[in-house]
């Protein structure tokens, strides 16, 4: 007996074992008929390179709790390691993912230029943001229900307000010299694409600079969050609102930083694979996420609420008062593979 | 002068006695066996000799130097001692020649000489013509011969052995026995040798310590050893014997059913009339067919029956049993003397062969 | 006439055998062979096989082509990768050996106190997966965050670090500290066989303790430190999970992690296959040039009756010479092992345990009961671990049956298959295995077959020394007894030899199930969404960069070890792990 089969059965039984729910009748009758077929798949597999590891396993058990015998198998990686996971499942001609979110753009768009993404129109994702909406795909193969927002912060303790760097220009100064934490590209579609748009605006010598600094190369771009909470480094590069201010309500002593040349925003798309073992699962996981149910469970983890019917999550400024930079779809596709192999040429991994 | 000397050595683990009360001293060359069965001691002794075992009694002096006495233990490097193990010990990642030159390289000869003197004593064990061999690729006795010239060629105070020759076969043995005298004889390098063999002991030593239970029983030269043994366990020991009780009584000793008279016997008698044990070897008395005259004077003849007998290649081996008494004597007689079970004869007894034994 | 006095021919010349009569003459154990044969080529020829031919072919089309070795050879940064696994293997080899060798001399031969102590950490270090022993050591020794460098400045008030985990030498002794055992082991094993009298000799000869240890006892158990060593080298060149979480970081770039590289998108398994032949050529070479060195010297030593076992008395030395062990066994054990169950407990690893408000069951909590995949990949890790070792063991044990009792000519063939994984680093077969059998027709890529496919194949080596050391222990009379009273051999095998030997294939069992329920280098590349073992769950936590949960799964995979291994010692003797086969 597998494991899977073994949990299937676990889940089989907890629903036979279940009293009826009130949570399933009260679903809109679109989500009610997905969630029939879905039911009849019993689960699906969700290759996240999105959200930290904790809010991925909160979306999957309240998707769970929303649409009972219907389980989400997380794989909660880097955007690129999800990415290549992908890769190697196609290369090896195996289906196994239903919906992959990453923070890379490309990912998305290529997947797509391939064909193998299956064209499905949340109702749902009526309710999102304009600017939201317009990130995803005017043919339907991908949607934005994510968003990273990247951006600098300090420890409080070693950098006081005033001396921090109010920019990413300021980072090259020799007196960052070996304070700096940052993700890598080659793990982080996030990391990639705000690289991409540093190389847009100062070009590559900006990197150059930037590594004659010595930054702690970490993999994800939460990785320099847990070096500024461990005091190993005092300026956080490029790292997620969302994982800052976690930290920061857990006590770590962490302020963010708005950059003067611009807050990156990187919308992140998620897309239903054409070969999805589960189809009708992943669309019912897709109503959710584009949903308010979804929302509520990342905004408790500090993520930005992309409805309007869901406020924005406490300690953050609104996005509307801060200047913003956004990578286009096409920069990121063509960028992203440049950057990567500059970066490992700059610095060397 | 005295060269190396153990006095009132004695090894014990807790209350268990390994070495009780040992004496001994060996002379300036001499080569001396301690002989004995397993676990008599015989070993820890040697070890106690070599520096590897502390003394918890008794101390070890080689030319007036202690070496060893409880709590002040010279270690075994600084005695210039050289030793040869039962398992031989020879380094397997090392050369024949390595082998053998690794004491002298210690004592920081210049390499020359090293080379001269491990050729040397190469020829003379015989193995000069496979001093570049590993020891894997040599046999049992090979092995025996590098370690052998090993030990000597540092030309030690002094020479142990443990049991060199047990590991080998037994046409071996016999070889190297007489090999080890010849590099004595050469050599003459003061000599403990450690073996449970009383044929290697005799073959080799000049004198032999008979061990048991910890003590030594009796140290002499070996045809003393064996003619005149001086207690039960030796006399046991060291080939076959006959022990026979008897009283000592008026200038005559009474045995069961007959007597001899003591002046007769080698060896001093008790001063007054006590019990006494008599130690006869088989081949101090001899079966006639019929009764012989009777050339020496008293020299006792017995009318006996042939209980039992053994053909053993090399004489017989007959019990016989004297008439009018309860005693069963072993007695060796040549091949070609046959004497049917249940014959009648006469036994006649050397009285010089006799020993009386504590 | 001379015609009529030949001789009779024999009954069986007589009349042609029939098929029957032929086949009551066909030991089943050649049908046997012939299946164990094929399962061994499935096992290991095919995977290194496809391996070697993908390296040639060109990705999509399958055509010849020799691009592949110019894209992995073809950039500086790659072949400075190889360069650094070579610098890395030897200096952990070395910094190994330093650790170990003192340790099994004085373990095995002196009278050091607390040499249950050393054995204990000697135990414990072998038994931690080497990533979680990373991932204790960038708690310590952090340049600005770690204890250790916490406390130096504490103490003395310096500005900058005592040591840095993230560095080439941090990286070297962290992988040494969880790799010494290996050498601890063989070196031990080895000393423990040479009797004292090799030494007695030596000293009586004029030579002190320590000249008899450096020219005799160390020489002789030369072999031992050799293999050893070289068992570490290749490990550490194989190592994925340590150079990914320390490397990146200190920007050190290996073969291991430059392979990972070749998995990204798109995968080129060629370019990879191409760029793992150094690492198997390394390795064949190696084992080669080994065994020419100690091709001529005997090292086995003579083993006569041997007197008692000479302890050597280390004097004043006693102390030194165990701080020397207790400060390597706190470095490879306590500290790190400290220090994770720690943040395991703790909100915020860096405020420490004692912080208010800082202590929290949360961490565990969260894995048991609200993570997806904690408790399914702990559920995957054991029957994967378990089946593999079943398999392995099994296949050993027949492999090693018709070996040791030479029951069909060629035999040795199938020991020189069984063995030869030993050779292969475990990242190459996992590469080989992906090329062989992840496509269709196979289509194995993502299931749970293919992980336990490759354990199996990758520890059957050590299923096979254990075996055949289980099956030569038992004297072949011991068998032919029983058949010639009547016992057919698959009775005999099932009567006699299985409960003699039941004990050490037991343990040789858990060793493999243990091995396998930590390995990482090959499972990475092997594992699907649904097929995450612990160790690679391990390595995703440890990329989302939160050290508290990451220490807290840790703490589950050790206390999930440490059971096995108990249960280990109770089945199959206290030193079941560490003895040599």
């Amino acid at each position: 007996m597998t494991g899977v089969g073994r949990r299937g059965l676990l889940a089989a039984a907890a629903i036979i074992g279940a009293t009826p729910r009130a949570g399933a009748a009260e679903l809109p009758p679109h989500e009610q008929e997905l969630y029939g077929a879905a039911r009849r798949e019993g689960e699906m597999t969700w290759y996240a390179g999105q959200l930290s590891a904790e809010p991925c396993e909160a979306v999957g058990k309240a998707f769970t709790e929303r649409y009972p015998g219907v389980k989400v198998n997380v794989v909660r990686s880097t955007s690129q390691v999800a990415f290549q996971r992908l890769a190697q499942d196609m290369r090896a001609g195996i289906a196994q993912c239903d919906v992959l979110s990453s923070t890379d753009y490309s990912h998305s768009s290529f997947l797509k230029r391939e064909g193998r993404l299956l064209a499905y129109r949340p109702k749902n994702a009526d309710g999102l943001l304009e600017f939201v909406r317009k990130a995803g795909d005017p043919e339907d193969h991908f949607h934005v229900f994510y968003i990273g927002v990247h951006l600098l912060a300090r420890r409080n303790d070693r950098v006081s307000e005033a001396d921090a760097p109010k920019s990413w220009k300021a980072l090259t100064e020799a007196r960052w010299r070996d304070q700096l934490a940052v993700g890598h590209p080659g793990y982080s579609g996030a990391i990639g694409a705000w690289a991409v748009l540093l190389r847009k605006l100062y070009g590559w010598d900006y990197f150059k600079a930037l590594e004659k600094n010595r930054p702690q190369i970490g993999r994800s771009s939460i990785d320099p969050v847990t070096t500024l909470n461990a005091g190993e480094r005092s300026i956080g590069v490029a790292i997620p609102s969302a994982s800052t201010l976690l930290s920061m309500s857990r006590g770590n002593p962490l302020s963010l930083i708005y950059p003067e040349d611009g807050t990156v925003v990187v919308p992140s798309p998620s897309c239903i694979q054409k070969n999805a073992p589960h189809p009708n699962a992943a669309k019912l996981f897709m109503e959710f996420a584009t949903g308010p149910e979804y929302f509520r469970v990342t905004r408790a983890f500090f993520n930005e609420s992309l409805r309007a019917d869901v406020p924005p999550p406490e300690g953050s400024r609104p996005l509307e008062q801060v200047k913003v930079i956004m990578p286009t779809p096409e920069e990121i596709e063509k960028g992203v593979p440049e950057v990567k192999e500059q970066w490992r040429d700059t610095f060397g991994i | 002068m005295p060269r190396l000397t153990l006095k009132g050595l004695g090894k014990a683990y807790g209350k268990l006695k390994v070495v009780d009360d040992v004496d001994l001293t060996l002379e300036e060359g001499e080569f001396v066996s301690l002989l004995g069965p397993s676990g008599c001691g015989k070993t820890t002794t040697l070890r106690m000799i070599a520096g590897f075992v502390e003394p918890t009694s008794g101390s070890i002096t080689l030319n007036g130097q202690v070496l060893s006495a409880p709590g002040a233990v010279l270690p075994p490097e600084k005695r210039g001692m050289s030793m040869i193990f039962q398992s031989y010990a020879i380094w397997p990642n090392m050369t024949v020649a390595e082998n053998v030159g690794f004491g002298l390289t210690l004592k920081k000869l210049p390499k020359e000489e090293v080379r001269a003197k491990v050729k040397r004593i190469l020829e003379v064990v015989q193995m000069a013509h496979l001093a570049d061999r590993y020891p894997a690729e040599l046999s049992g006795g090979q092995q025996q011969r590098v370690a052998l010239a090993r030990a000597i060629v540092v030309q030690p105070a002094v020479l142990l052995l443990d049991e060199p020759l047990s590991n080998l076969d037994a046409n071996l043995r016999e070889e190297m026995r007489f090999e080890i005298r010849r590099l004595h004889d050469e050599f003459r390098f003061t000599t403990v040798y450690v073996t449970h063999d009383q044929a290697e002991a005799m073959a080799t030593a000049d004198r032999i310590a008979v061990m048991q239970g910890g003590r030594i029983e009796q140290v002499d030269a070996p045809h003393v050893i064996y003619t005149r043994p001086r207690t039960r366990f030796v006399a046991g020991f060291i080939g076959r014997t006959n022990l026979i009780e008897g009283r000592f009584a008026n200038g005559e000793v009474g045995l069961d059913g007959f007597a001899l008279r003591s002046d007769q016997i080698p060896g001093s008698m008790p001063a007054s009339s006590q019990p006494i044990l008599l130690s006869l070897r088989p081949q101090g008395m001899a079966l006639h067919r019929g009764r012989p005259a009777t050339g020496r004077d008293g020299v006792p003849l017995l009318a006996a029956t042939v209980a039992q007998r053994t053909y053993l290649g090399e004489s017989w081996d007959y019990i016989v049993h004297p008439e009018a008494s309860g005693l069963k004597l072993r007695v060796t007689a040549p091949p070609l003397q046959v004497h049917e079970v249940g014959e009648s004869v006469w036994l006649e007894i050397d009285p010089q062969q006799i020993a009386v034994v504590n | 006439m001379t015609e009529t006095v030949t001789l009779p021919k024999p009954a069986i010349e007589a009349r042609p055998p029939g098929v029957l009569t032929r086949l009551r003459y066909l030991e089943p154990s050649n049908l046997l062979w012939l299946l164990l044969v094929l399962i061994l080529l499935f096992l290991v020829a095919v995977p290194i096989g496809k391996l070697l031919v993908v390296s040639f072919e060109q990705q999509g089309t399958g055509a010849f082509t020799l691009s592949n070795y110019a894209t992995a050879y073809g950039r500086v940064r790659y072949l400075e990768a190889l360069g650094n696994s070579l610098i890395l293997g030897t200096s952990s080899a070395l910094l190994a050996a330093v650790f170990a060798v003192p340790m099994a001399w004085a373990v095995s031969r002196t009278d050091m106190p607390g040499k249950g102590l050393t054995w204990a950490a000697v135990m414990g270090a072998f038994i931690m997966p080497p990533y979680l022993g990373a991932v204790g050591w960038i708690l310590l020794a952090g340049p600005n965050s770690g204890f250790i460098n916490q406390a130096w400045r504490w103490v003395t008030g310096a500005e900058g670090a005592l040591v840095n985990v993230y560095s080439f030498p941090g990286l070297a002794l962290v992988i040494a500290l969880h790799s010494f055992p290996l050498i601890f082991i063989f070196v031990k094993s080895a000393l423990d066989l040479i009797s004292s009298e090799m030494e007695d000799a030596a000293n009586i000869l004029g030579a002190g303790t320590m000249t008899a240890t450096r020219r005799v006892t160390l020489p002789l158990v030369w072999p031992a430190i050799l293999g050893g060593t070289i068992v570490v080298f290749l490990e550490t060149i194989a190592l994925f999970g340590t150079p990914a979480i320390i490397g990146i970081p200190a920007r050190i770039n290996v073969v291991t992690t430059q392979l990972w590289q070749f998995f990204e998108y798109p995968v080129r398994v060629e370019v990879a296959a191409a760029y793992a032949m150094p690492l198997l050529l390394i390795t064949v070479g190696i084992i080669l040039a080994q065994k020419l060195l100690l091709a001529r010297k005997g090292y086995v030593s003579q083993t006569g009756k041997g007197g008692e076992r000479r302890i050597i008395r280390l004097g004043v030395w006693r102390w030194p010479v165990f701080a020397y062990c207790a400060i390597v066994g706190s470095m490879a054990v306590v500290m790190p092992v400290a220090v994770l169950l720690q943040s395991s407990f703790a909100k915020a690893w860096g405020r420490g345990l004692l912080a208010p408000g800082n202590f929290t069951f949360d961490n565990y909590t969260y894995l048991l009961f609200r993570h997806e995949m904690a408790l399914s990949s702990i559920w995957n890790t054991l029957w994967y671990s378990a089946t593999a070792a079943t398999a392995a063991v099994l296949i050993a044990v027949l492999v090693a049956y018709i070996v040791t009792r030479k029951l069909v000519p060629f035999g040795s063939a199938l020991g020189f298959l069984a063995m030869a994984p030993f050779v292969i680093p475990g990242i190459v077969m996992a590469i080989g295995f992906y090329a062989a059998y992840a496509a269709p027709p196979l289509a194995l890529y993502g299931t749970a077959l293919i992980i336990i496919l490759a354990f199996t194949a990758r520890f059957l080596p050590i299923a096979f020394a254990n075996a055949s050391a289980a099956v030569r222990s038992v004297h072949p009379e011991m068998e032919e007894a029983s058949r010639i009273l009547g016992g057919g051999r698959l009775m005999t095998v099932a009567r006699i030899t299985a409960p003699l030997i039941r004990r050490s294939l037991l343990g040789g069992w858990l060793i493999v199930f243990i091995v396998a329920s930590r390995e990482l280098s090959s499972a990475v590349f092997l594992v699907g969404p649904r097929t995450r073992t612990m160790a690679v769950l391990l390595y995703d936590l440890s990329e989302a960069g939160n050290f508290e949960v990451l220490s807290a799964f840790g703490g589950l995979l050790l206390a999930i070890t440490l059971i096995l291994v108990g249960i280990g010692m109770k089945l199959a003797g206290r030193d079941f792990m560490l003895r040599r086969n």
